[in-house]
């Protein structure tokens, strides 16, 4: 004889989306760096964009922390609204991050799903100790292919040389990450 | 309005071992035994509230899990609930659904963040909550299956799964059950729902943060100065959240002979958030220096090095409750940062 029992869980809420389309050529391309605040990760992230920029002839056009006018940046909620039109008309790819915390991982990945609604690639730089946090949220959210830009742990306490090594070696894969949604 | 109506499993034996396999092979519960949610016992917590059990009520983040008045008494029974307080369950969960609770960052954080709930009014004694002696320690069940009953929902519903929607670099005890009820009987002042402008019968607090700090002051032989000037002193430090985020609340849970201490010299409950807000300080530089991104009120960066800054950026951020029993000791609660506290009735 068997007994019922219900499942503790429920169904997770029906949000879903995509990639952005790529852009058919990377050459000439406006690069942002979305910089959430998080110790060091402007400074890995601005050294990507601009080794990408060198080596596929593309621009950098914009640095900016995530905050209220780009003046100070809170990792643990969403981009503000001002600054998300700014990166959405001033850029083709962004990179946003860094995802090597719990809750700036959350929000680099909220931030990274509304660009990409919006038409932008968008990379998140997330570390090799985050990576399992960074697919979980990716799915939940509804984005399960979300670009992910693993970088050795931890970017926070990192000396700036041995950054801009990872930064460097991770240029090929964000090239693959950008050509993603093609 | 949607429905979703959960999936049943169909079990031959449901022994506490049977229930240990279920759950570890589908990645579920807290660690500790389960009740089985047979449909006679979540009816029986369902009795407790009005409403459609099926109808969805809100999604609970990072995993936007859909939650219903069954989905919440599924887990309620899991964790020992006794039906009476299914309504403050419930509650509570409503309260964590809002968007100012930033129920995302909360769960996802590595912060060890947890919700502590305060149950208000006329549901305390009713449902057996326990407001006195140990009132966030063992051995009351209204408190302890509660608090439970919130983790369980976190886990199975919103996703915070360590590891994974969870980042919590240790995690915390209050991780499995955090939940106490004010001492009205004891408090000098008018109700804590009341001091927010809810006018309910019963209502439940939420505030995500640290587990309790205790403070002790015996000396201060009636002087509130001292007694508050102590629990400035454990407010005022650098490691918290609210050190570099000044949106961030303080849930101060005097013990009663604290609170009557500072009511007989005439403090109210403002006065005592007040003298908390000017005497909990740090100088602008200090902050300056351990933090390089400073989450702070637009008027506090205007400080010059050498100003004493509070460490919220409002009096009313410094939230005071009144739980526990005799003795000397109070409680500070720091808040996750991003974060507010919310208070709500107690509705099924």
């Amino acid at each position: 004889m068997t007994t019922a029992i219900y499942r503790p869980d429920s169904i997770p809420g029906p949000e879903v989306a995509q990639l952005a389309p790529s852009p058919s050529s990377l050459a000439g391309l406006r690069i942002a760096v979305l910089d959430n605040g998080k110790p060091n990760a402007g400074v890995v992230m601005t050294r990507i964009a601009e080794t990408l920029a060198a080596r596929v002839g593309a621009k950098v056009t914009l640095v900016t922390k995530k905050g209220p006018r780009g003046e100070s940046a809170n990792a643990a909620i969403p981009c503000a609204p001002d600054i998300f039109e700014r990166v959405v008309k001033e850029a083709d790819v962004v990179l946003t991050g860094a995802a090597d915390c719990g809750s700036c991982t959350a929000y680099s990945v909220v931030d990274a799903i509304a660009l990409e609604k919006a038409g932008k690639p968008a990379i998140v730089v997330t570390t090799t100790k985050f990576k399992p946090i960074a697919e979980t949220l990716s799915a939940q959210f509804g984005l399960a292919e979300a670009r992910l830009l693993v970088l050795p742990h931890p970017i926070g306490g990192t000396d700036r040389e041995t950054l801009y090594q990872w930064g460097d070696a991770g240029v090929e894969r964000v090239i693959g990450l950008v050509r993603k949604g093609e | 309005m949607q429905r979703y109506e959960p999936e049943t499993l169909d079990l031959e034996d449901l022994s506490p071992e049977a229930m240990y396999e279920l759950f570890e092979k589908h990645a579920w519960g807290d660690g500790l035994p389960l009740v089985p949610p047979t449909a006679e016992r979540v009816e029986a917590m369902l009795a407790h509230a009005t409403g459609d059990p099926d109808e969805v009520l809100a999604t609970l983040l990072p995993r936007a899990g859909v939650v219903t008045r069954r989905v919440v008494a599924i887990n309620a029974v899991l964790a020992g609930c006794p039906p009476v307080v299914f309504p403050v369950v419930l509650s509570a969960i409503r309260a964590l659904a809002r968007p100012e609770v930033n129920l995302r960052g909360v769960n996802a954080t590595t912060h060890l963040v947890a919700p502590m709930l305060i149950v208000h009014g006329e549901i305390v004694g009713r449902a057996g909550f326990h407001a006195g002696v140990g009132c966030f320690g063992p051995g009351h069940r209204a408190n302890a299956t509660v608090g439970r009953a919130i983790r369980l929902i976190l886990l199975h519903v919103a996703g915070a799964r360590p590891g994974f929607g969870d980042a919590a670099t240790h995690g915390q005890p209050a991780k499995y059950t955090y939940c106490a009820a004010e001492n009205a009987a004891e408090c000098p002042w008018e109700s804590y729902p009341a001091s927010r402008g809810l006018d309910a019968p019963s209502a439940v607090t939420v505030h995500c943060g640290e587990g309790p700090h205790n403070v002790h002051d015996a000396e201060a032989d009636g002087d509130p100065a001292l007694i508050l000037d102590k629990i400035a002193s454990s407010m005022a430090t650098l490691g918290m959240n609210n050190a570099p985020i000044s949106q961030g609340e303080f849930f101060i849970v005097l013990g009663p002979e604290h609170a009557q201490s500072c009511a007989a010299r005439g403090m109210t409950r403002s006065d005592v958030s007040s003298y908390l807000y000017e005497r909990a300080r740090i100088p602008a530089g200090t902050f300056r220096r351990h933090f390089e991104e400073l989450a702070w009120a637009q008027w506090m960066k205007t400080a010059p090095d050498d100003a004493l800054l509070p460490m919220t950026a409002h009096p009313d951020h410094i939230r005071i409750v009144v739980a526990g029993g005799p003795g000397k000791h109070s409680l500070v609660v720091p808040s996750w940062g991003m974060t507010k506290s919310a208070t709500v009735p107690v509705e099924g």
